[in-house]
C-alpha cells in the first residue's frame, strides 16, 4: 500500500508536470496576445511606437524571453540571473531570450499575409535579468500578476475575490443534488420498469439532453423575464446582487446587497445545476445499483429470508458505493473551478466565469494560474477515489 | 400406415420454430422498446429533411434580407415572394433556411466526431487489451492522463488555439472539399468545422478505448480465440475477425450516445465562444448569437435549441434501446 501511494503520488506529479507543460506552449503559441493591440496601432499610425517602445513591453510580459526560461520563471521562479557561487557569477553570457527580433512579412500557401520571426537583433542575456519583476513560481504559491483582467494586480487577488462566490454556489448545489439524486437513483433500481422508473428515465434523459446553457436561459425566461413582465413574483437573476434596491410583488422590497436579495440571486444557478446533476447522478447511481442487484449474494440475501430493506441498504448499498465516490470525489475540483457555462449565463462572478474572461481577454497568467491548480486538484481527486475504492471494497487491490 | 406419416408431420412442426439471426433477434428487441423506436423515427426525418435542405430551403445560407430584421413567422418578402417560414434574425437572413443548413452541419460533425472517435478508440483499445504488457499500460496510462486533466477548460484552451491560428493542423485539400460537400460549405469555412471535429474526437475516443479494452481483456481467454489461434490465424485477423465484431455491442450503444454528447458538446463550445464561427450556421452558434434576444423574442433561442434537445433525446433514447437489445443476460 505505501509503495504504491509513493508510486502514485510521483506519477500525478508527473501528470500535473506534463498537463502544465502542454497548456503553456498551447497558451504562448496561440496568436493574440498582449501585443495584438499594439500592433493594431502602429499600422493605425495614430501614435509613434519606437522599437524601444516595443521592446520594453515585450520585456513587462516577459514576452522576450525564450518558452522554457519563461515557463521555468512561471512554475519555480527560476531564472532570476546568473548563479552566483562564492561571489562569483556563472553562465552570464547565455542567450535566454531575444530584446528585439526581426520581423518578416511573407505570404504563406494560403495567400494570408503572416509576420515571421526570422532572427534576432539584440538578445537577452542571463546577465540582463537581474533585478527584473518576477513571480516566485507558481509551485510557492505566487500566480503572478494579471495581464489584462486587473492589469498588473497579482492573479491570487482575482481568485481570492471570486473563490467564496463559487464555493457559496457549488456546495449548495452539490449537497443538494447528493441529498436528491442519490436515493432518486437508488429508488428507480429498485422499482425497475415500475412507472415512476419510466417518468424518472425521461426526465433525467431530458435533463442531461438539454444544454445546461438552453436550460439555464428556459429558467431565467420563465421564472424571471415572463413573471416579471405579468406582475407576478419573479427570481431576480444575473450577478450574485443586485446594484439597486427593488420590490418584488407579494415579497416586498429588497435591499441590494442584503441575505434575502443575495438568496434570491442564488435561486435559479443553484436550481439548474442541481437539476442537471441529479439528472446524470442519479442515472449513474441507478446503473450501478442494478447491475448489484442482479448478483448472486443478492439473491442469495434474499433467499434466506432478509427483509428488502435490509437487503438494499446492507448488502446491495456497500457495493454500489463506487460510483458514489467517484461522484463525491470529483466535486472537489469542482468546487474551485466552479460551472463554466451556468456562471456565464447568470453572470455569477465566479472562478468558472472568470476561466472564460481570461481566455477571452488574453490575459494568460490568469487562465494558466486556473488550470494549473484545477488539474492539482483533479489528479488529488483521482488518487483519493482510487485510495477510498479499496475501502469501500476490500476486493479491489492496488498495486 | 397413416400414424408414422402423423408422426413426421408433428416432428416438422417442432422443429421448424421460426429460426432468427442474430440480427432479427436485435431488431425485433429494439422494435419492441417504443421509446427508441419513435426517436429512430424522428432521427430519420430530421437527417431527410438535413439531406434534402437544398430543395427544402427558399434562401441562401447567408443572404441578407436587408432592413427586414426580425420578421416574425411566415412573413413574406415583398419582391420575390419567398416566405421566411421562421422570420429572419438579427441581422435579417432566413431563419429557416439557416436551422436547416445548421442541423446539417451540426449533424455532419456529431456524426464525424462520433466516427473518428470510435475507431480511434476501437483499435487503440483493441490493440492495448489484446496484447497486454508494456503496451498496454503505455496506452492506458496516456487515457488516463488524458482524462485526469480538467476537459473543458483544456478543450477551450486548444480551440481557441485552433481557431486562432487555423494553418496549425494541415488538412489536405481532398478532406476539406469532401467534407465540405457534406456539409455544402467552402473548403475555407470546412476548415473551421473539421478543426472542431478533431477537437471534440480528440477527447472522445479516451472513454470508448477504456470500453472496448475492457471487453477485449474479456473476450481474449475466450476458448473460439485459442481455437483460432491453433488454426494458425495472426494477430490482426484474430483482433479484425473476432474481437472487434463479438465487441461491437457495447461499441454501438456508447457512439449513439456519443453522438447526443456531441452534439450538445458542439452546442456549448460554441456557446462560449470557441467553436464554429458565426457566417457558418450551426444549431449551437445559432443559439449563442441569439441569446441576448431571450426575452423579448424568446423564438429566437428556442428555435435552434429545441432540435438540439430533440435529437440529443433521441439519441439517447436509441442508445437505451440498443443497449437493451444487445444485451444477451435480457431475455423477452
Amino acid at each position: 500500500m505505501t509503495a504504491y501511494l509513493i508510486r502514485r503520488v510521483l506519477q500525478s506529479i508527473l501528470v500535473v508536470f506534463i498537463s502544465a507543460v502542454a497548456s503553456y506552449v498551447l497558451l504562448s503559441f496561440a496568436p493574440g496576445g498582449p501585443l495584438s493591440g499594439l500592433r493594431q496601432i502602429q499600422q493605425q499610425g495614430r501614435f509613434k511606437i519606437t522599437e524601444e517602445d516595443i521592446a520594453r513591453i515585450r520585456a513587462s510580459f516577459e514576452l522576450d524571453l525564450n518558452l522554457p526560461v519563461r515557463f521555468s520563471r512561471w512554475l519555480i521562479g527560476v531564472p532570476r540571473g546568473p548563479l552566483t557561487i562564492g561571489g562569483k557569477e556563472y553562465f552570464g553570457d547565455v542567450v535566454v531570450g531575444c530584446r528585439k527580433p526581426i520581423e518578416a512579412e511573407i505570404t504563406n500557401s494560403r495567400g494570408v499575409q503572416e509576420i515571421i520571426v526570422v532572427g534576432c537583433k539584440e538578445e537577452v542575456l542571463l546577465k540582463d535579468i537581474v533585478g527584473r519583476r518576477t513571480s516566485r513560481g507558481i509551485l510557492f504559491g505566487d500566480f503572478g500578476l494579471s495581464w489584462r483582467l486587473l492589469r498588473d494586480r497579482p492573479v491570487s487577488d482575482l481568485i481570492e475575490s471570486r473563490i467564496p462566490k463559487t464555493l457559496q454556489l457549488i456546495g449548495l448545489e452539490t449537497l443538494l443534488s447528493l441529498i436528491i439524486g442519490i436515493p432518486l437513483g437508488i429508488y428507480s433500481a429498485v422499482k425497475q420498469y415500475s412507472r415512476f422508473d419510466y417518468v424518472f428515465t425521461t426526465l433525467a434523459f431530458m435533463g442531461s439532453a438539454m444544454p445546461s446553457f438552453f436550460f439555464g436561459l428556459l429558467f431565467i425566461l420563465i421564472f424571471s423575464i415572463l413573471p416579471k413582465g405579468a406582475g407576478l413574483p419573479y427570481i431576480p437573476a444575473g450577478l450574485s446582487e443586485s446594484v439597486r434596491n427593488y420590490t418584488i410583488p407579494w415579497i416586498g422590497d429588497v435591499i441590494a446587497g442584503s441575505a434575502k436579495d443575495r438568496t434570491l440571486h442564488l435561486m435559479l444557478p443553484v436550481a439548474v445545476l442541481t437539476i442537471l446533476n441529479i439528472a446524470g447522478w442519479s442515472r449513474f447511481i441507478r446503473a450501478s445499483m442494478l447491475d448489484v442487484l442482479r448478483q448472486d449474494y443478492v439473491r442469495t440475501a434474499r433467499a434466506k429470508g432478509l427483509s428488502q430493506n435490509v437487503v438494499i441498504m446492507k448488502h446491495a448499498l456497500r457495493n454500489a458505493l463506487i460510483p458514489f465516490i467517484t461522484i463525491v470525489v470529483f466535486t472537489i475540483p469542482g468546487l474551485f473551478g466552479g460551472a463554466i457555462i451556468t456562471e456565464s449565463i447568470f453572470a455569477w462572478p465566479g472562478m468558472g466565469r472568470l476561466y472564460i474572461l481570461a481566455l477571452g481577454d488574453y490575459d494568460y497568467p490568469v487562465a494558466m494560474a486556473l488550470f494549473f491548480i484545477l488539474s492539482v486538484l483533479t489528479v488529488i481527486a483521482t488518487l483519493l477515489r482510487d485510495i477510498l475504492y479499496t475501502i469501500a471494497d476490500p476486493r479491489i487491490r492496488l498495486h | 400406415m397413416t400414424v408414422p406419416a402423423q408422426m413426421d408431420n408433428i416432428k416438422a412442426e417442432a422443429i421448424t420454430i421460426e429460426e432468427r439471426s442474430p440480427f432479427q433477434v436485435v431488431m425485433m428487441r429494439f422494435v419492441k422498446h417504443r421509446l427508441a423506436m419513435v426517436s429512430m423515427v424522428v432521427m430519420i426525418v430530421i437527417f431527410l429533411i438535413t439531406i434534402l435542405a437544398p430543395y427544402i430551403t427558399s434562401y441562401e445560407v447567408d443572404e441578407l434580407n436587408v432592413n427586414n430584421y426580425f420578421l416574425p413567422f411566415g412573413s413574406v418578402d415583398q419582391d420575390t415572394g419567398r416566405v421566411h417560414y421562421f422570420g429572419t434574425d438579427n441581422i435579417g437572413r432566413d431563419y429557416f433556411s439557416r436551422l436547416i443548413y445548421a442541423g446539417r452541419i451540426s449533424l455532419t460533425v456529431a456524426l464525424l466526431s462520433v466516427l473518428i472517435s470510435e475507431t480511434i478508440g476501437i483499435l487503440v483499445g483493441a490493440v492495448s487489451g489484446f496484447y497486454g504488457g508494456w503496451i498496454d499500460s503505455v496506452l492506458m496510462r496516456f487515457v488516463e492522463f488524458m482524462l485526469t486533466i480538467p476537459t473543458l477548460p483544456l478543450l477551450l484552451i486548444i480551440s481557441s488555439m485552433l481557431l486562432r491560428n487555423e494553418n496549425l493542423i494541415p488538412i489536405p485539400e481532398a478532406v476539406l472539399k469532401s467534407v465540405g460537400s457534406i456539409m455544402l460549405l467552402g473548403p475555407k469555412d470546412a476548415r473551421n468545422a473539421i478543426l472542431i471535429v478533431i477537437v471534440l474526437a480528440g477527447f472522445g475516443w479516451l472513454s470508448s478505448a477504456q470500453l472496448m479494452r475492457g471487453t477485449i481483456l474479456s473476450l481474449r481467454e475466450q476458448t473460439f480465440v485459442e481455437a483460432s489461434r491453433s488454426l494458425g490465424a495472426t494477430d490482426v485477423w484474430i483482433i479484425f475477425k473476432h474481437m472487434i465484431p463479438n465487441a461491437m455491442a457495447p461499441i454501438i450503444v456508447d457512439a449513439s450516445l456519443g453522438l447526443a454528447g456531441f452534439v450538445v458538446a458542439e452546442a456549448a463550445l460554441a456557446f462560449l465562444g470557441f467553436g464554429i464561427q458565426d457566417p457558418i450556421p450551426t444549431w449551437g452558434n445559432m443559439l449563442s448569437a441569439t441569446q441576448q434576444y431571450m426575452f423579448d423574442k424568446p423564438w429566437l433561442p428556442l428555435v435552434p435549441g429545441l432540435p438540439i434537445f430533440i435529437c440529443s433525446l433521441a439519441f439517447n433514447y436509441i442508445g437505451d434501446g440498443l443497449r437493451d437489445a444487445l444485451d444477451p443476460r435480457l431475455k423477452l
